[in-house]
């Protein structure tokens, strides 16, 4: 083992170790190869292997899986089909091969094949696989059994763990994680999220501490423990492992971000750290009714077919993507505009030169200017379309999320997103308007009720069945049916005296014992006179800068928070108010920060030493749910400041619109 | 060929036409064919990446998964990766092989603790649950995974559960787990067995999501009579289950067969033919914005017409005139618009009618613009502005050049507006409305501003 290598190599590793399991699949299959991928997967797979390495490893051809046509197999060839493990697509899929693999056709195919009489050779092969990713279920195994397809259809799991998309971003890849923990309750996904976390620590060493907040992540660790001891090295690269559940930052997925990386993500349609370039259509314009929208009639005449590009979203593909994916937009796009005029100048050169020198020139640098010349385009493209898409109300948005976060007159915030939803409504961002409010102000049912019946009116009467699935995540209030008039009465009377209610939102509590809020902190301070002053100080040495100065994202503030901490007293100061937070210490039961702090003072025993200061500075970060590129720009400010380095990894990253989504039945 | 494949493009073939590896395949004609034609879908094209994206492979990451992991990790990782654990491996002594058969006899005569199971299952692995005989032992089971086992695992064990108890006893162990049940229903969703789910809801007193889940089911039938059979079923059955009602289910449940019916009766006529099946109340307002044709007097009695439809489906005012203004801008029909956004004031109802708006004005306006109104047009709805400051800003930034005269003549701006003269073409009506609007300011200057000739 090379201890030279350095966290971030090795973490490109996982690439390597996902090519591993992947060969131990697929070598232990005999006979003609042919793989048949569902059309989602075919991104992330780009990241772990090419194609001339699956024809190394005996597959011949390669398919997209097609719900609606079955691909003919030839006797002796063997189909592989991979596929996401979510229960419908895997009973489409057996029923698809249940109508092609009728058992006595098969089972005579494999006899004549082998050319097998009696009973003594029993040399199967079985014709279909199906490769289930991250994990073949417990029960797809009961399943495949009903539908008569056992033996005749091998089931595997391949999970490629952490796919690295970029220095300090790792992704599972996996869409469905939010919808099935928090809108189902459903946990199925966690096995293969702690199998993931699991192979962290093998590649990268246990760490010291582990930080848990919420119930999945406590889960989380406990598989973690349960699925037994695991070699790993014995210097570990990791300091402490931050896992947090996405319920408990909704906040940081719903605020619309400032930098330039999550805009990006608002506008166009992300897959496996790339992102999609289509002047025709993209994320804001899909969301809205067509028959309102402004645009839906110049594209309609100017039908030039524009061809798509795409940006990838790794900084060593892309520099310009790497200069500015965590600036503020408006000095990110201004930046891009300055670069592309910098590169006309450049190509102007070429009229004022000799000959000898054109020469020269053209052989050496012009090849490398063309190039650069596509990529600064394609990014000036992609910032024009934001800008396109969102500045009609950019501003007001911001300025209305940040009215929400300081819950300044809760009755002019309710008509200003109703007016949003009239006048610009976008089926998943003005919903998640309304979810931002309820979590830091919350709403009323009645409330509720009005907004519903314009929504409904607006997208169709059968949305209404997101409301109740956004209720389950805690993202807007349920509605209750009022069995009862007279019971009722008394608790209506009580909420509408006009006293002043104290009562906080879980979401405003934490957030101000984490001192996330940075907006209303500092116009108590500074007053008035010299406020847009000091904001922009102050957003330059803050991580909020992401959200234009106006919140921290929690997992940034947690990192801080352990990177300052002293001691294990210092950090029970800044998290015992919070609650849920758990420290887990190298295999003792968990502990919440207090204890941990007490148990100090307590045996003041010289065996064991505190953990803070932490000795090494390397965090690593992982949210249950999705998480953003907010999250990961202030994470990556955060590392800076404190001369550290944070991976931020979730099952998937997205923009707030994609997290509303998931409540949309698909 | 080589090339091709290189640049990794072959993943953009279309399901029919494989990728072949060998150069001499016949598939690889109809590939090429193929291959052009996802060139043109661009959503698939990648050349505008460079080649060096893809090679984040082996090669350039210049790292060995040696140097990464040790053997004797690797293996352990490789073996959780299998489904079954049976499987002898060759090179074992004879009494490793002894030591592993017996333990598998074991494993399929007694039951293993629900502990160990747990964590087989957690790992992934195949389990037989046939061993767990008892009612005891089945709890046991599915207490241990409810406590740290994954969703999946909750749910094999349930469907076993099912399997091998009758109906009382499994419903009885649901009762008494949230947690199980949860998963349960969550499984049956996704496997749309419709009835099981909603008879579960049921019967944990869970009717107002079964309702929902009938609803959602209605609606996403497409065929329409079936649909409005069932929508007709739910809004009864709602109505007389006696478990309470949410009012927002219940006025959209109604709502929803109120416009089904809407649409079968429309649907031979100029409506129908405009409506996908699947259309938004404000989709169906829209169309019915396009076929009226009497907006000074609309037809209450009349369905389709825009004002009955938006007031049988609660369509709110701000969504009836912000549908109404965008429709008949399109249509380049202004002189509607006055009609729409005039009502009778409802303390006076003598009184004649006014103008009266439910959103920001300065929204219209910006939207008539950008629906490239003519300026007599944006003037009327910015002359509806009180705040001249307001106006001006408005008006300069829709270039309503007589909006912006009237708001300076608003603020007495003189100076701004003799400039503004100058900057407008000789002799056009522009330049003459501002010169009265300079004259008027002159005039005016000698008469008192209380008295106002405004009645």
């Amino acid at each position: 083992m090379d201890l030279t290598l350095t966290l971030d190599k090795k973490l490109q590793g996982f690439q390597l170790i996902a090519q591993e399991k992947l060969q131990a699949i697929l070598c232990s299959i005999p006979g003609k190869k042919e793989l048949i991928l569902e059309p989602a997967l075919i991104k992330p797979l780009e990241h772990v292997c090419t194609a001339s390495w699956l024809k190394l490893k005996g597959i011949q051809r390669i398919y997209k899986h097609d719900a609606k046509q079955c691909i003919p197999r030839v006797d002796d060839q063997v189909h592989i089909y991979m596929i996401r493990s979510t229960l419908s697509t895997f009973q489409a899929l057996l029923s698809q091969l249940q109508a092609t693999a009728t058992p006595t056709d098969v089972a005579s195919d494999v006899l004549k094949m082998y050319g097998r009489n009696d009973a003594e050779t029993s040399i199967q092969v079985t014709a279909y696989h199906i490769i289930c990713v991250p994990s073949c279920y417990a029960y797809f195994q009961t399943l495949l059994e009903q539908s008569g397809l056992w033996g005749l259809v091998q089931l595997h799991h391949y999970n490629w763990d952490f796919i690295y998309l970029d220095q300090g971003v790792l992704s599972m890849e996996l869409p469905n994680v939010f919808e099935c923990l928090y809108l189902q309750q459903n946990t199925s996904p966690l096995p293969a999220l702690a199998q993931s976390l699991r192979i962290l620590q093998i590649l990268c060493g246990r760490p010291e501490l582990v930080v848990t907040f919420g119930n999945h992540s406590t889960q989380l660790l406990k598989m973690l423990q349960t699925l037994g001891d695991w070699p790993s090295p014995a210097k570990s690269e990791i300091g402490a492992i931050i896992i947090v559940d996405r319920d408990k930052d909704y906040a940081s997925s719903l605020l619309t971000p400032a930098i330039y990386s999550g805009l990006l993500l608002e506008v166009f349609q992300q897959r496996a750290g790339e992102i999609i370039i289509d002047n025709t259509t993209n994320k804001i314009r899909s969301q809205k009714l067509q028959v309102l929208d402004l645009k839906t009639e110049s594209t309609g005449s100017t039908a030039a077919p524009a061809k798509a590009s795409s940006i990838r979203m790794n900084s060593a593909c892309d520099e310009i993507y790497g200069d500015n994916r965590y600036k503020h937009f408006s000095q990110a796009s201004s930046l891009v505009r300055a670069q592309a005029k910098a590169l006309g100048l450049e190509v102007q050169k070429l009229s004022d030169m000799k000959l000898d020198e054109m020469h020269d020139y053209v052989a050496r640098k012009l090849p490398k200017i063309t190039e650069m010349k596509a990529k600064v385009l394609r990014h000036l493209n992609a910032s024009e379309i934001v800008i396109e898409m969102l500045a009609g109300n950019f501003r007001k948005v911001q300025s209305l999320e940040e009215d929400i976060l300081n819950n300044v007159s809760r009755k002019r915030l309710l008509s200003e997103i109703d007016e949003l939803l009239i006048t610009d409504g976008q089926r998943f961002n003005t919903l998640r308007l309304l979810c931002l409010l309820h979590l830091c102000a919350g709403i009323l049912p009645e409330e509720l009720q009005t907004f519903a019946r314009n929504y409904c009116n607006l997208f169709g009467h059968q949305e209404l069945v997101v409301f109740q699935q956004l209720a389950q995540a805690g993202l807007l209030p349920p509605l209750l049916p009022d069995k009862d008039k007279g019971q009722r009465a008394p608790t209506k009377l009580l909420s509408n005296l006009p006293l002043p209610k104290f009562k906080q939102t879980e979401f405003q509590a934490n957030a101000n014992r984490l001192k996330l809020l940075v907006s209303c902190a500092d116009g108590d301070i500074d007053g008035a006179d010299g406020h847009a002053e000091s904001k922009q100080a102050s957003q330059q040495a803050c991580p909020s800068f992401v959200f234009n100065g106006t919140y921290i994202p929690l997992v940034a503030q947690f990192c801080s928070i352990l990177l300052k901490s002293n001691s294990a007293d210092e950090l029970a100061n800044k998290l015992s108010m919070v609650e849920g937070v758990q420290l887990h210490l190298n295999k003792s039961p968990p502990l919440t920060p207090k204890a941990y702090a007490t148990q100090f003072k307590s045996h003041s025993c010289k065996s064991q030493t505190d953990l803070l200061p932490l000795r090494l500075r390397n965090l690593f970060v992982f949210v249950v749910g999705g998480s953003t590129y907010a999250e990961v720009g202030a994470c990556d400010f955060v590392s800076k400041l404190m001369g550290a380095q944070i991976t931020v990894a979730s099952d998937t990253l997205f923009a707030g619109s994609d997290l509303i989504a998931n409540a949309f039945p698909k | 060929m080589e090339s091709q494949l290189e640049t990794d493009n072959f993943w953009n073939r279309s399901s029919r036409a494989a990728f072949s590896f060998d150069d001499d395949d016949d598939i690889d004609a109809v590939g090429a064919s193929d291959f052009t034609k996802w060139d043109n879908n661009a959503i698939f094209n990648d050349d505008t990446i460079s080649e060096a994206s893809f090679d984040n492979s082996v090669g350039s990451l210049n790292l060995s998964i040696k140097s990464i992991i040790t053997d004797e990790a690797l293996k352990l990782v490789l073996q959780e990766q299998t489904l079954d654990d049976c499987v002898v491996c060759k090179g074992v002594t004879p009494e490793e092989e002894l030591r592993l058969l017996r333990r598998q006899i074991q494993n399929t005569l007694y039951s293993p603790s629900p502990e160990a199971t747990a964590v087989k299952l957690l790992q992934g692995k195949t389990v037989s649950l046939e061993v767990f005989k008892s009612l005891h032992e089945k709890q046991q089971l599915l207490d241990t995974l409810l406590q740290n086992g994954g969703g999946d695992a909750v749910i094999g064990v349930l469907l076993f559960l099912k399997r091998t108890l009758n109906a009382n006893q499994f419903h009885s162990i649901l009762q008494r787990r949230p947690k199980a049940l949860e998963h349960y229903l969550s499984y049956l969703r996704q496997a749309g067995e419709l009835n099981s789910c909603l008879d579960l809801l049921q019967r944990f007193g869970r009717s107002q999501e079964a309702a929902l889940l009938q609803f959602q089911a209605a609606m996403s039938c497409n065929e329409l009579v079936i649909r409005k059979q069932q929508l007709q079923r739910l809004v009864d059955a709602y109505a007389n289950a006696g478990v309470g009602i949410i009012p927002l289910h219940e006025q959209i449940f109604h709502a929803a067969l109120k416009l089904q019916l809407l649409v079968e009766r429309e649907r031979g006529s100029g409506l129908g033919k405009q409506l996908s099946d699947h259309a938004t109340p404000v989709e169906v307002l829209y169309a019915c914005c396009q076929i009226n044709n009497n907006w000074k007097e609309q037809d209450m009695l009349k369905l389709i017409s825009p004002q009955r439809f938006s007031a049988d489906q609660q369509i709110s005012a701000a969504q009836y005139e912000w549908t109404a203004l965008n429709e008949r801008a399109r249509a380049q029909a202004y002189a509607d618009l006055e009609a729409i956004f005039e009502r009778v004031p409802t303390w006076n109802p003598i009184k004649s009618k006014q103008f009266h708006i439910s959103f920001d004005l300065a929204l219209a306006v910006q939207r008539l613009y950008e629906l490239k109104a003519p300026p007599t047009v944006l003037q009327m709805f910015l002359s509806k502005m009180n705040n001249n400051s307001d106006k001006l800003r408005l008006a300069q930034r829709v270039k309503c050049t007589k909006a912006i005269i009237d708001a300076m003549v608003g603020l007495k701006q003189v100076q701004e507006l003799q400039i503004l003269k100058d900057t407008l073409a000789e002799r056009s009506d522009d330049q003459f409305y501002c010169e009265n609007a300079i004259k008027g300011l002159q005039t005016k200057r000698w008469t008192t501003d209380n008295i106002k000739l405004k009645l």
